[in-house]
């Protein structure tokens, strides 16, 4: 992908509060790349802010990130990626045991509890699609009724029926691998268009995943009177694999390779590297700097780099003046100039938390104070287990199947229903390994050299983890807000963040870590799984304590619905009561379901676009 | 067509046999190169030559596709399909050899020259008479060892495959020329770059596409810098190294940048952050050292092995290139750093080298 030279300088801090933009789209991630993309591609004058720098755009920027992963001892999701005090990050290393009344104010994100969460999401150009791990299925037709099925949550103002289209879009741009035929199963119920089927086939599944599937397979549990057969299915990847020569009527998909201003020939298909997250040595998987390059193909895309917005004016009639930012001089000095720039409309792309936390730290918290409530993130459950024989555990990607004949059924009236990754880096999420295991061979067992290899490969072989993705439902009380006590190096007010996973979710991680035990009886897999209560994702449900880790799949601050009373966006992502202003993003998702949220999130960036080129 | 010396299925099979077998005598000193590049040093460098050597496997599979589309039998285990380092492909001007070398000035120089558009002043020049001075790079021909091909570039070599193709294969027995089974081609999901793409050849049409891909991608041959889908030919991507500034499409003029005057982004190389390998190294460098030697024999095996199942992969077998050979060339690579990270005992300077001396005797390959 060729990002031409010379895109990301075509406007600098003095031109750009001197135009009226079309649209001013502020986020450069997934959805703000493809807004700006489909705006751009429609003749629209579109100015893209971007809180970090411009590092990401070339390869040897991307490189450094690489460069910078590989040297760090402690790889979490913003290990690549330089700190910037201007532009703090929460990271999963900032979570800390709440005591109840006592925020914790050390990481990026305040916490107030009570439960102590370690969701991440990462503030570089083309944001978190820089870490994410590109898992993409579909939400299911169910998913968008919670109300009217199960009685429960929230319904949508939209049907799945009606975002199929633009899941096909999200597909094809995010370059997603799967097949049709694997993804069918009559419980989930995902209806495709008639002879439709995904860009690439399926990412094979590993070795570890079919050993499992091998153990489990006969097996069924049963569920407020319905049958589940356990099976481990492969998940939908936006990540390059076997093209589909049937694709779009017989002409194929080509994917998207690397993103440089002069390479267009580098990047891979999918090679099995296993550090998916937090980056892909070689681009095989999607970022929105892919979609960026090509929105920039277009000259009247602009993009402001260091650009922070800090503050949505309003006119008298509710309708956005202009956004004030603060363009940072230097990451490493708080020094800033402030701009303002202006559109005829405005989109806010950061994500469901930095969305509500532009809109509050504005004062805009909504007549009905929905702005920050309902926040959701997948609630994950580990449990961990050594197998009984070799299962090359450690050959990537991170995660190729999983088991997810639990997704949908009756049950969900009572209990979250939850898909569960097979994790093909071991223990890794759980406990660190491998570093774990070298720890532990050579404290307690005095291992070097040839024997302690030998022996790190025996333990690490073996490793079998399973992650329990749990629905969360809209909860008022889990929320964003903001204080003027808490602040970044720039004046801007940091989110503040009440959370605690719901009751309903838990009852659904008590029946995971139940399964769990009769996946490993079946397979005949020694238990492993311990939940520390010392730690800060420590939480008991009836007696029993579990660990829940935060899911990086934040949702629900500014949900869509079909009335102002009870919404803050339209079925477009519109607010209600700012007539050109579009906030998008995981933000107006009503519920979650158990579908890694970005392709949706897409798919809706699609339909917005659609509205807002309406505008005009 | 005067001077064509491609007038049989027999002498078609030949030259292809010689496409393959020119197409891969460039990867050995590729990816030597490529692999002697300290890690983490020469990002752009090491992008340039990866694109290149894996171009090069593109274009050998292109040229294993046309073979088969015609009847023939890809074979790349056969006596002498590896040449013997220094090999012989002169290109005309002046005689050099390609050789086995770390990442320096000196091997992109041979890399230039392989990959120099050269166009002979007139069709009847395209074929060398042996003994001229200006002898063109010469192969042995396979069926008759005796008789040496030699052509003023590799351009007109596959000119002159091209139009034997379309001499064969046009009029009225030309039908039959392919009659290959459709089975052994290897189809484009098997190949990923952003550059070009594998093309099943079934007919005249897909064979000359396939035969401007390797034209278009190698030399140039007689093309600007860039093609028309607005790539690169290998010769100017290895002379941005050597201008340390890449070539732009699209330059502040709207234009594509013209032979030699590229004006993009500063590309930087540093030549000292190199293995310094011994060049040309052999098996007998290694005599003495026990260890070193059972590591180099060890890659020449496995090599051979690879070649051996490319071999299958190419005869009706085109999934083992996903399942096995994707594998196999991860595990190639890392036995070639084995050896490149090595010091020479003895030899206060050099590095070891993967030799790519194929095994004489017959050898078992693990799985057959």
């Amino acid at each position: 992908m060729i990002l031409p030279v010379g895109a990301m300088q075509r406007t600098n801090a003095e031109k750009v509060g001197t135009e009226t933009y079309d649209a001013v789209v502020v986020g450069s991630g997934i959805a703000g790349a493809i807004i700006a993309s489909e705006l751009g591609k429609n003749g629209k004058r579109v100015l893209v802010l971007e809180a970090g720098e411009a590092a990401g755009s070339t390869l040897n920027g991307y490189q450094d990130y690489l460069t910078r992963y590989f040297a760090t001892a402690y790889k979490d999701n913003q290990s690549p990626y330089p700190v910037n005090p201007d532009v703090p990050m929460p990271r999963s290393t900032d979570a800390r045991k709440i005591t109840s009344g006592i925020p914790v104010t050390s990481g990026y994100l305040v916490q107030n509890g009570p439960f102590g969460t370690d969701t991440t999401y990462t503030r570089v150009f083309a944001g978190t699609s820089m870490h994410w791990e590109a898992k993409t299925p579909r939400m299911l037709p169910s998913d968008f009724r919670m109300q009217d099925d199960f009685g429960i949550g929230k319904n949508w103002p939209i049907d799945y029926a009606s975002l199929n289209d633009y899941y096909e879009k999200a597909e094809r741009e995010l370059g997603v691998s799967s097949d049709v035929a694997v993804q069918q199963d009559p419980k989930l119920d995902l209806k495709f268009r008639p002879g439709y089927d995904y860009p690439m086939h399926s990412i094979p599944l590993s070795y570890l995943d079919k050993v499992v599937d091998c153990g489990i397979r006969g097996t069924s549990v049963e569920l407020f009177g319905e049958t589940f057969e356990l099976s481990v299915r492969s998940f939908p990847q936006a990540r390059n694999g076997v093209p589909n020569s049937a694709y779009d009527n017989g002409k194929g998909f080509v994917p998207a390779g690397a993103v440089d201003t002069v390479q267009s020939e580098m990047g891979g298909r999918c090679q099995g590297n296993n550090n998916c997250v937090p980056i892909c040595p070689v681009q095989a998987k999607y970022h929105a700097g892919k979609t960026l390059a090509k929105a920039l193909q277009n000259p009247d895309v602009h993009i402001l780099t260091q650009s922070v917005a800090s503050k949505v004016v309003i006119d008298e009639n509710g309708r956005v003046r202009h956004i004030e930012v603060k363009r940072y001089h230097r990451p490493s000095t708080p020094e800033f100039s402030t701009l303002i720039v202006t559109g005829k409309v405005y989109v806010l792309c950061t994500n469901a938390i930095e969305n509500a936390r532009l809109m509050l730290a504005s004062g805009l918290q909504s007549r009905n104070g929905l702005v920050g409530r309902n926040l959701m993130d997948h609630a994950y459950l580990l449990s961990w287990a050594l197998m009984p024989q070799d299962c090359g555990t450690m050959r990537g990607t991170n995660c190729t199947g999983g088991i997810v004949n639990l997704r949908n059924g009756r049950f969900r009236a009572h209990q979250a229903a939850f898909a569960a990754d097979i994790h093909n880096d071991g223990w890794g999420w759980a406990v660190g390994s491998p570093l774990y295991d070298i720890r532990l061979a050579v404290d307690q067992q005095n291992l070097f050299g040839a024997e302690l290899r030998k022996e790190l490969v025996r333990r690490v072989n073996r490793q079998l983890l399973l992650a329990f993705m749990i629905d969360v439902l809209p909860d008022e009380n889990n929320r964003v807000s903001v204080d003027p006590r808490y602040q970044d190096d720039l004046g801007n007010m940091r989110p503040v963040i009440s959370y605690t996973p719901p009751e309903y979710t838990m009852r659904g991680a008590a029946y995971a870590r139940q399964l769990a035990g009769l996946v490993f009886q079946r397979l005949g897999a020694a238990d492993y799984t311990a939940y520390d209560p010392e730690d800060y994702g420590y939480i008991t449900y009836e007696g029993e304590g579990y660990i829940i880790r935060g899911g990086n799949h934040l949702a629900g601050t500014h949900i869509m619905g079909s009335s102002a009373d009870r919404s803050v966006v339209n079925e477009n992502q519109r607010s209600w009561e700012h007539e050109n202003l579009y906030l998008v993003g995981g933000g107006s998702m009503p519920t979650i379901g158990t579908s890694n949220i970005s392709l949706t999130i897409a798919a809706l960036c699609y339909k917005s676009s659609e509205a807002i080129l309406k505008e005009f | 067509m005067p001077n064509n010396p491609i007038t049989s299925i027999q002498e078609l099979h030949d030259h292809l046999y010689v496409a393959m077998q020119l197409e891969h005598a460039t990867i050995p000193p590729y990816l030597l190169a490529l692999y002697t590049i300290h890690p983490d040093t020469n990002p752009e460098a090491t992008r340039i030559m990866r694109t290149v050597v894996v171009e090069e496997m593109l274009h050998l599979t292109l040229a294993a596709n046309i073979l088969n589309a015609v009847g023939g039998t890809p074979d790349l285990t056969s006596p002498n399909f590896v040449p013997e380092y220094p090999a012989s492909l002169p290109d005309g001007e002046t005689d050099f050899t390609v050789s086995l070398r770390p990442f320096s000035c000196a091997a992109l120089d041979t890399f230039l020259n392989i990959e120099r558009p050269k166009k002979a002043p007139t069709p009847d020049k395209r074929m060398i008479h042996k003994g001229t001075r200006r002898l063109a790079f010469s192969l042995q021909h396979p069926g008759d060892p005796k008789q040496e091909l030699a052509y003023y570039s590799i351009g007109e070599f596959y000119e002159a495959i091209a139009e034997g193709l379309k001499a064969l294969g046009s009029g009225g027995s030309g039908s039959s020329l392919f009659c290959g089974d459709p089975k052994k081609q290897v189809g484009p999901q098997y190949y990923y770059s952003g550059g070009a793409s594998l093309i099943e050849v079934t007919n005249l049409e897909t064979a000359l596409t396939a035969i401007s891909t390797i034209i278009e991608q190698g030399e140039g041959f007689d093309k600007g810098v860039f093609n028309e889908e607005g790539e690169l030919s290998h010769d100017y991507r290895f002379e941005q190294l050597k201008f340390g500034r890449y070539y732009l499409a699209k330059n502040a003029e709207g234009k594509p940048d013209t032979p030699g005057h590229p004006t993009g982004p500063e590309l930087k190389v540093d030549w000292d952050e190199v293995y310094p390998t011994k060049v040309n190294a052999k098996l007998s460098d290694y005599t003495d050292y026990p260890e070193l030697s059972a590591a180099a024999v060890n890659f020449n095996r496995e090599y051979f092995c690879f070649l051996r199942l490319l071999t299958k992969a190419y005869n009706g077998w085109p999934n083992l290139l996903l399942t096995d050979a994707v594998p196999k060339m991860f595990f190639l690579r890392n036995l070639m750093l084995q050896l490149i990270h090595v010091p020479m005992p003895g030899m206060t300077g050099y590095n070891a080298a993967p030799t790519f001396e194929m095994p004489s005797e017959d050898i078992t390959c693990p799985g057959g």
